[in-house]
Parts: structure tokens; C-alpha cells; sequence
């Protein structure tokens, strides 16, 4: 997990990822040379660099990035959160509908209001889920608890590159209610084509918006019922499992 | 500016036997005026019991520590701490109220402890004019929380809101923060024995003329006339520099535990440089002699004065000994690479402890400063004149007969009582992953703050200034109750208190007496309920430009303790068929209630009973260890009738359609208790309850008869502050 200045959701991220199985451990940016040597990259939520520009513009051009970028063009997974999400719209690695990699859309600004919002959301597997490697453990449809935590998480690009994320199956997740319903009322963002998350053409780069790591343990749930072990992984977790079962395979 | 009374200066000259310099003037200005020296308020204080099992920590460091459980065998403690930014985010909101959650969490972060929680509670000025400068106010303060706190990833899990005239010219700008600290591993605000010879290090931020006068101008009233002159004594907030200074912290507190090194560690706040370094050494009993060439400044040539006493933010400061000031150095500068995250930012030594009681500055190869530490730092006092009963009551009218149909969306949209989330939205509740109950989905927010273990902490916070317009003593104790029942109403046992105390002018009589009435009734509050002050703050001289004072605002918040959070009470209604029980007071009285401001008339206060309040305590906590207790939530702002409709729309918000038929006298009403969703067949002890009437499998709520469609009162409480808040 690489760690830049202003990131903040480091410690739950590696947290969750352990009680998932992994083997996992944070990278810090005065190390990058520590970079090379790993199977798959979690790129956490924060504000890098203070967002400065744009979320994430910044860090898609820290050293530690090549390193992420490589492993990405070598099939080995790469799953961002949040500004980690960001991140990998700024380095062109997701959507990355073109054969060239280069930043074609953007998580930015919210909107109508242009302000921070923090909402608990729903995110709905809107592809195959064998598409992305990263979501074949899950079930068609699946609906995953998070919550929604950011200033810029609306999904913007041209109508026809819009055309070409649809069409090339490279939306992954779409904003969801809780009965799995999908509405304008769901998108907490306004967000283009209700997107929560995309997925690159070889299905190993997911980027997506929302915190599933955020209502991940049963004690996280406000509509938790009696008897769950409160310390056990649950809801948002589906996701982080997913990803190291696919490690693991 | 120097803001020393005259009689002051004198006793500086003839405790020197000279005139002090220009830099001993801003140094004595600085540690000796209401914000840092707390010479009006302290020997009140003194009276609060700070006291008692629980507290690890009592007030007189950065903040205080309550136990909050075991796990593993360790023993852990919450540290909080309470303060004010009210003048500086009436001035530049936005700035101010950024630097005010800054300066607090570094309160908690010089404990030792990872700071896990902030809370606010707010009082604004009327904001119906979305054009005015009190909406500009609402606006920015809110914005400037939200933008440093979701920055440092800390979570914001409780705080309230209030719009008052009252505040119009002089808003108030609270912040609670909590921290988790292993109680083995707790750094303290002073130098150990056998300090002498330590090296002081400053670590953070360029110092720069930013905040240069900060505490002194707390501690003046506001003239809005000096608007514009006192802005550069308002901060420069910068978040993203202080998440990675914390995280280069915590990783400080790691290696001294390793390596089992003692070391001393102070937020820079009030009074800079010169007011930290001189406290941290001479509470220990040591001087200090610091060179002021060593600081890293952001800008050549500035006066040793603002140097020395201004409050750039951002700063902090170690005491270590000598053979660990290296890998200090290394943390801070080359592994978090402070120098590259902000300009001249770094960890540098700047002075070391010395045996005699002497506070030395050197500047250029001269001393600028040279005075016995316990004079600077020790208590100073003023004795003023007040006025011993403050009460603005009039005498109770009748009130007329209720037209529920009519007044309750009334109150439903009443600007203390409608929905806070598009304020709340706009701050990060969720970050660290360890929230339970986040803000505003009930009375308290509560957290896991241990990885792994079930231990739970909450946190609450009230003082309502309808309240404290009429009685600055009753509103304070009032606050205590209500703060405590709400740690009480999400499951927790409340085992301490915090208060930040924001009142008026202590040179004018009435304004004093208020405040020392109210310090007395927390007093009498807390030893009642038996549980302590851990840290608080005192914020004076707030008045607007006709001298008339806000309304008095005790404001107090409660931390509660919770062994597993599995027994979290969770949001809302859970099933039809369940019984509805009132635990509290039956007076049918509207004193400061919204319904009395509605209907424009006078009511009687409802009283406050100890021993009540006690039964009333141990039917929930009974109701909540048998496992039957569904639902709870407090009454306050709105009534018994606003804590019902809430525990609907809690419920629907996670989908289930419950309501609820209800028959009491007079459900606005605002006396204290609980309203308590309990199984039908729950086999407790109703003593002491009321059976006000039960949930219905219909989203409606049918009060005394009259029905109301939940889908409509949802919609007229959600909207109001959707306005100034888009």
C-alpha cells in the first residue's frame, strides 16, 4: 500500500486487508524503492499532495506511481479507493479505453453543490463479475455498503468517451438505493452515468469512489442485529475478499 | 499592541527592577492575559471536581484522561479536550474555525495519543438572511471544520448547532477532541526529574508573523471596527502539513516506546515559542535558555517579539534527552520529510533546560529576555466585582390550548430543532473505520477505538442558550444532564465531563456573575451525577459592538464508556407491537422551550432533581443490560413529541416502516428524560416509567388523537437549513 503525504484511510485499509488474508503492509513515500516487490497495490483514500490542481493529479506523477503504472501494464492487480481512485484516473490507467495510456476523464468536483459529502451509499456491480478480477468473487448484481466521503468524486468526460466506457464494459460499479434500485437519488456525486467505480479494458486496474472499508466490520453497520460478532468482517468487506481470493489464485 | 493593564506593568517592572524589553512586554502580554492565564476564572474552577475512579488524568496538562477499559491486558485511557475559536472565526471564519479543530487536536496529540474523534458544537447568529454577515459566518466556520478535519482523516462524531440572536456579532466556535492512548505510554505536558541539560526541540511549521497577538486578542471584546486590524492575529491553518506532522508523531511515540525513553511534549499555542517552552520546563521545576537564531522562520527579519511569542500553527514541541534529538531529527525530517511537505518546516533544536529557575531568550548574541520562570508562568489573579443571581425569567403565563395539527411542523422546522445533516454531510463521520454511530444518527456518536477489541467510547455535547439567555446557572446544569443522558440513551455509562465556558465580560458585574453562577452549577451538577472535569476551557469577553453580552453558554460535553459495542443501542425504531415508555419528568412546563418562543409566551422552568434524574439513569441502564431496551433517544430541543417523530425517521432511513400512537399531556414540552422502545414482553421493572403508547406497523404518528403522515413531517423537518447549507 503506498502511502503519500495527506493520505488518511492507510490504517482501516491495511487493517481490513489482513482480517481478509492478505499479507499486506504500507509503503511510505521517502521509500519508494521498496515499490517493485509485490504481488497487487491498494492505493487508499486522502488527500495526496492536498489535492492540489485536481485529486490526485499530483501523486499520478510521484515516483512512487511508476512503480504502480509498471505493475499495472505487467497484469498485476491494482485496486484504488477514494483518492487512490483519483490517482489511477490521472495516470490514464482507468478507464483506459484507448490503447495509449493517458487521462481521458476525471473524478472531480461534486456536484450540483460543490461540497464535501460524507453519505452512507450503496454500490451495484454493474458488469460481469468475471470481468474484473478484482470482482470475481462477488455475485452478479451485488450491492456493496460504503460510505461516500469526498469534494470530488463526480465522474466527467465527453458524451462520446462516456459512450466508449459504457461500451467497452469499463463501469464497474454504478451508485445504487438499498433495495438495489438505481436512481438519481442514489448518486450522492452527480456523478456521470451514476459511476461509483470503472474498471480498465484487462480488468485488473479498479478504481471506485466510494469506502467499502468504511462499514467493513459488523460493528460498522447501523442495522446490525443481535448476535453478530460485532469484530467480524462484513457488508463492504465482500469487496476486499474478492480481491484477495483473486490474489490468491 | 500590548494589552497589559498599567497596574500590571508595574509589578513586571518592579519584580525586574527594570523596565522589561520590548520582547519580555509580549511575552508577559501573552502569558499573563485571560486565554492563557485564566485570571478571573481559575479560582472559580477550582471548585469543580475533577476527581474519581475513572480519571487517569485530571486538567492541567494539554488534556485530560478517563480509563476507558482493558483489552489484551492493557489498559486503555481517552484523552480529551475542549477549547474555543470564537473570536477568530467570527473575524475569518473560515481560518478560524480550520485553526481552532488544528490547535485542539494537537491538545490531544501531545499526549501521546492517537487522535480518534473531534466534535463541535456551534452557536450562530439568525441566518435567515442568506446575504448576511452571520450566514457568511454559519457558512465558513462549518466549511472550515469540514475542510481540516476530513483532511487529517479524523472523524467528526458529535457536535450541535444553534442560531441565536444573541450571536449575531459574536458567534461561537467550540471543538471537542478525543484521543486513545495505551495509559503505560502517556506523554506529559512537563519535563520529568532530572530534565536538566534535555535539549528542547521544536518541530513544524516555519515560524512566521501569522497569529502574532493571538491570546491577547482572545481576551479583548470584539469591536467589529477592528475587524480588518485583528486578521493577522488569526492563524494560517494548513492540514495537509499537520496529517503528515501527526503521522510523523506517531511514529515518534513508537520508537520512545521501544526504546523506553522519557520525554516531555506541548502543543505551541497561545503565547508561541516563549509561553510552551517556559511552561513545559518550569512545571517540571526547571528554566529553560532557548536561541531564537535556531528557529526556522519562514520569513528574514522578523523582530525576536514575533519570534518568540507568535502563534504560527502547526508547531509543537519536544523535551528529550540529548543522545535521542538525532533519530528525532531523522523521523521528522528526512522519513516524513517535513522540510518538503511545507517551506522550512523541520524539527530543530532550539535551546535546552536548565537547572536555575530562569527563562532566557538570546537573540543576536544578546539576551532579549531574562526573568524567573515562576513569575512568568505562575497563577496571577483578579479579584472583580459581580453580581450574585442572574435570572432574565419572567413571570410564567398560561399557556394556551394546543393546536398539535397546527404548531408541530412548526416545530419540526424550527431552526433548533430541523435536521443538521447538510451541515454534518459536509464533515468526514467516517474516516479510521472505527465508527459505530456516526454523527447525527443518534444522540451520541460512539466509536471502537481499539483495533480489534469491543471496548467502545461516546460522545456527547449540549448547552442550549434558550436556556442561557434566562439563566446562566440553570442552562449550565441543565447542560451536564444533557449532555450525560445522551451517552446514556446510545448505551454507554458516562464517566466524565469536559466544558468550555463562554461567557461575557468579567468587568462587568452582571456578565461575571453569570459566569461564576454557572461554574458553580457545573459543580453542583457533576458532584450530584459523581462524575469529574477532565479538562475544559474558558472563552470571555464575548459581547457584541452595544456591550451586551451572548447568552451564557456553559457547554458541556460527556464521554462514555461502553465494555462491548455490541450493546450499542442502534438508530430508530425496531418493530410495531413494542411499548413506548417515558422515563423522566412529567412536568407539563415550556420554560426556554421552542413551543414558548412559538407561541410568544413565558413559561416556568422545568426543574432539575437529582434524585429522579438518578432512578431515571438506572431504569435505562437496567432496560439496556436485560437486552429489551430497542430504541431510545433523549428529549430536548422540540420535546418528548421531536424525539418520537426522530425515532421514526431513524427507522426509515434504514428502511423499516414503523410509527407510533401516543397519548400525553404535552408532548412539546422540554422537561428532560428518555423515550424508550421497549420489547412487549420485557419482563422489566416499570417503576419510575410511563406507558405513553406503542409503534404501529403504519408510517403515521397519531399524538393524543391527532394524526400526522410521517412521509410530510420528514419533509418539513429535513429542509430548513438546506438553504444555507445547498
Amino acid at each position: 500500500m503506498p502511502v503519500f503525504p495527506g493520505t488518511n484511510s492507510e490504517d482501516e485499509t491495511l487493517r481490513l486487508l489482513r482480517d481478509c488474508g492478505a499479507d499486506a503492509e504500507i509503503v511510505h513515500w521517502s521509500q519508494a524503492s521498496k515499490m517493485a516487490h509485490y504481488d497487487a497495490y491498494v492505493l487508499s483514500g486522502g488527500f495526496a499532495y492536498e489535492d492540489r490542481i485536481r485529486a490526485g493529479a499530483i501523486a499520478a506523477h510521484d515516483r512512487m506511481m511508476d512503480y504502480v503504472i509498471e505493475a499495472a501494464g505487467s497484469g498485476r492487480l491494482i485496486f484504488g479507493i477514494c483518492n487512490g481512485a483519483q490517482m489511477l484516473l490521472e495516470a490514464g490507467l482507468v478507464p483506459g479505453t484507448g490503447a495509449i495510456r493517458r487521462p481521458t476523464a476525471a473524478f472531480t468536483r461534486n456536484g450540483p453543490a460543490p461540497h464535501f459529502i460524507c453519505r452512507h451509499v450503496y454500490m451495484k456491480l454493474a458488469i460481469e463479475p468475471a470481468r474484473c478480477a478484482i470482482t470475481a468473487s462477488l455475485r452478479e448484481d451485488a450491492l456493496v455498503p460504503a460510505w461516500a466521503a469526498h469534494a470530488e468524486g463526480r465522474l466527467a468526460a465527453t458524451p462520446e468517451h462516456l459512450s466508449e466506457i459504457v461500451a467497452g464494459g469499463h463501469l464497474a460499479f454504478v451508485y445504487a438505493n438499498a433495495n438495489g434500485s438505481v436512481d438519481e437519488a442514489a448518486i450522492p456525486n452527480g456523478s456521470a452515468l451514476g459511476c461509483a467505480g470503472l474498471v480498465n479494458r484487462e480488468g485488473n486496474v479498479l478504481a471506485i469512489m466510494p469506502h467499502p472499508e468504511r462499514d467493513a466490520w459488523n460493528f460498522n453497520h447501523l442495522d446490525r442485529r443481535e448476535g453478530d460478532d460485532v469484530l467480524a468482517p462484513s457488508g463492504g468487506s465482500v469487496l476486499f475478499s474478492s480481491f484477495v481470493q483473486a490474489l490468491a489464485s | 499592541m500590548v494589552n497589559l493593564r498599567d497596574e500590571e506593568l508595574q509589578r513586571i517592572a518592579e519584580r525586574l527592577g527594570r523596565d522589561p524589553s520590548v520582547v519580555e512586554l509580549h511575552a508577559f502580554d501573552a502569558a499573563w492575559s485571560e486565554h492563557c492565564s485564566y485570571k478571573s476564572s481559575r479560582h472559580f474552577l477550582r471548585n469543580l471536581p475533577t476527581s474519581g475512579p475513572r480519571v487517569v488524568l485530571g486538567p492541567g496538562e494539554d488534556a485530560g484522561l478517563l480509563h476507558l477499559g482493558t483489552h489484551d491486558g492493557e489498559r486503555y485511557a481517552i484523552v480529551v479536550a475542549h477549547e474555543s475559536h470564537n473570536h477568530p472565526s467570527q473575524v475569518v471564519p473560515f481560518e478560524g474555525a480550520a485553526t481552532g479543530v488544528g490547535g485542539i487536536v494537537r491538545d490531544v496529540l501531545c499526549m501521546g495519543a492517537e487522535v480518534v474523534a473531534v466534535a463541535d458544537p456551534l452557536r450562530f447568529g439568525r441566518c435567515d438572511d442568506l446575504a448576511s454577515h452571520q450566514s457568511h459566518v454559519a457558512r465558513g466556520v462549518v466549511d472550515g471544520i469540514g475542510a481540516y478535519g476530513n483532511a487529517i482523516g479524523v472523524p467528526n462524531i458529535a457536535g450541535d448547532v444553534y442560531f441565536e440572536r444573541g450571536f449575531n456579532e459574536n458567534c461561537l466556535v467550540n471543538v471537542v477532541a478525543l484521543g486513545i492512548v495505551n495509559e503505560k505510554d502517556v506523554i506529559h505536558s512537563y519535563v520529568p526529574k532530572g530534565a536538566q541539560g534535555w535539549q528542547i526541540v521544536l518541530v513544524g511549521k516555519a515560524t512566521d508573523p501569522s497569529g502574532f497577538g493571538g491570546a491577547s486578542f482572545s481576551s479583548l471584546a470584539l469591536d467589529a471596527r477592528d475587524a480588518e486590524l485583528n486578521k493577522g492575529a488569526v492563524q494560517v491553518p494548513d492540514p495537509f502539513f499537520k496529517n503528515v506532522l501527526m503521522r510523523a508523531s506517531y511514529r515518534v511515540f513508537a520508537l520512545l516506546r521501544e526504546r523506553k525513553v522519557a520525554a516531555a511534549f506541548k502543543d505551541l499555542g497561545a503565547g508561541g515559542i516563549v509561553g510552551c517552552s517556559a511552561e513545559v520546563t518550569a512545571h517540571g521545576g526547571y528554566g529553560a535558555e532557548i536561541d531564537l537564531d535556531k528557529v526556522n522562520v519562514a520569513v528574514e527579519g522578523m523582530p525576536p517579539e514575533v519570534i518568540a511569542v507568535g502563534e504560527t500553527q502547526e508547531r509543537m514541541l519536544w523535551v528529550v534527552p540529548p543522545d535521542f534529538v538525532p533519530e528525532l531529527l531523522q523521523i521528522y525530517n528526512e522519513e516524513f520529510g517535513l522540510p518538503d511537505v511545507a517551506y522550512n518546516a523541520r524539527a530543530t533544536a532550539i535551546g535546552e533546560v536548565t537547572a536555575q529557575q530562569q527563562y532566557v531568550l538570546r537573540y543576536r548574541g544578546g539576551i532579549v529576555m531574562e526573568v524567573e520562570s515562576e513569575f512568568l508562568t505562575g497563577s496571577i489573579h483578579d479579584e472583580l466585582p459581580y453580581t450574585e443571581r442572574i435570572y432574565h425569567g419572567a413571570a410564567a403565563q398560561e399557556l394556551p390550548a394546543l393546536d398539535l395539527q397546527g404548531i408541530f411542523p412548526r416545530v419540526l422546522a424550527h431552526r433548533d430543532v430541523c435536521s443538521r445533516e447538510p451541515l454534518y454531510r459536509r464533515y468526514d463521520s467516517v474516516v479510521r473505520g472505527c465508527t459505530v454511530l456516526p454523527r447525527g444518527a443518534a444522540d451520541a456518536g460512539v466509536l471502537a477505538p481499539v483495533p480489534g477489541s469491543r471496548l467502545g467510547v461516546a460522545l456527547a455535547v449540549a448547552g442550549n442558550p434558550r436556556y442561557g439567555r434566562i439563566d446562566p446557572a440553570y442552562a449550565a446544569e441543565q447542560a451536564v444532564l444533557e449532555a450525560m443522558r445522551r451517552v446514556v440513551a446510545v448505551g454507554a455509562h458516562p464517566i466524565g465531563l469536559t466544558d468550555c465556558l463562554n461567557f461575557g465580560n468579567p468587568r462587568k458585574a452582571e456578565q461575571y456573575g453569570g459566569f461564576i453562577a454557572a461554574v458553580e452549577a457545573l459543580g453542583r451538577a457533576a458532584k450530584e451525577l459523581d462524575l469529574p472535569f477532565v479538562s475544559g476551557n474558558v472563552s470571555l469577553y464575548n459581547e457584541a459592538s452595544d456591550g451586551r453580552a451572548i447568552p451564557a453558554s456553559a457547554i458541556v460535553a460527556c464521554i462514555g464508556s461502553i465494555d462491548d459495542v455490541a450493546k450499542v443501542v442502534t438508530p430508530g425504531f425496531k418493530a410495531a407491537g413494542s411499548a413506548l415508555l417515558w422515563i423522566g419528568s412529567r412536568e407539563l412546563v415550556a420554560g426556554g422551550s421552542v413551543l414558548a418562543e412559538l407561541l410568544g409566551v413565558k413559561g416556568t422552568l422545568p426543574s432539575i432533581e437529582y434524585e429522579a434524574e438518578r432512578a431515571a439513569l438506572a431504569i435505562v441502564r437496567d432496560a439496556i443490560a436485560r437486552g429489551v431496551l430497542r430504541a431510545c433517544r433523549v428529549v430536548t430541543d422540540g420535546g418528548m413529541l421531536t424525539a418520537i417523530a426522530r425515532l421514526v425517521f431513524d427507522a426509515l432511513t434504514e428502511g423499516r416502516k414503523i410509527g407510533a400512537e401516543i397519548d400525553f399531556g404535552n408532548p412539546l414540552c422540554e422537561a428532560g428524560g428518555f423515550v424508550c422502545e421497549v420489547a412487549p414482553d420485557s419482563g422489566m421493572d416499570v417503576t419510575g416509567t410511563l406507558q405513553i403508547g406503542v409503534t404501529i406497523d403504519a408510517l403515521e404518528l397519531i399524538v393524543n388523537g391527532t394524526r400526522f403522515d410521517i412521509e410530510h413531517l420528514h419533509e418539513v423537518w429535513s429542509r430548513p437549513l438546506a438553504a444555507l447549507y445547498p
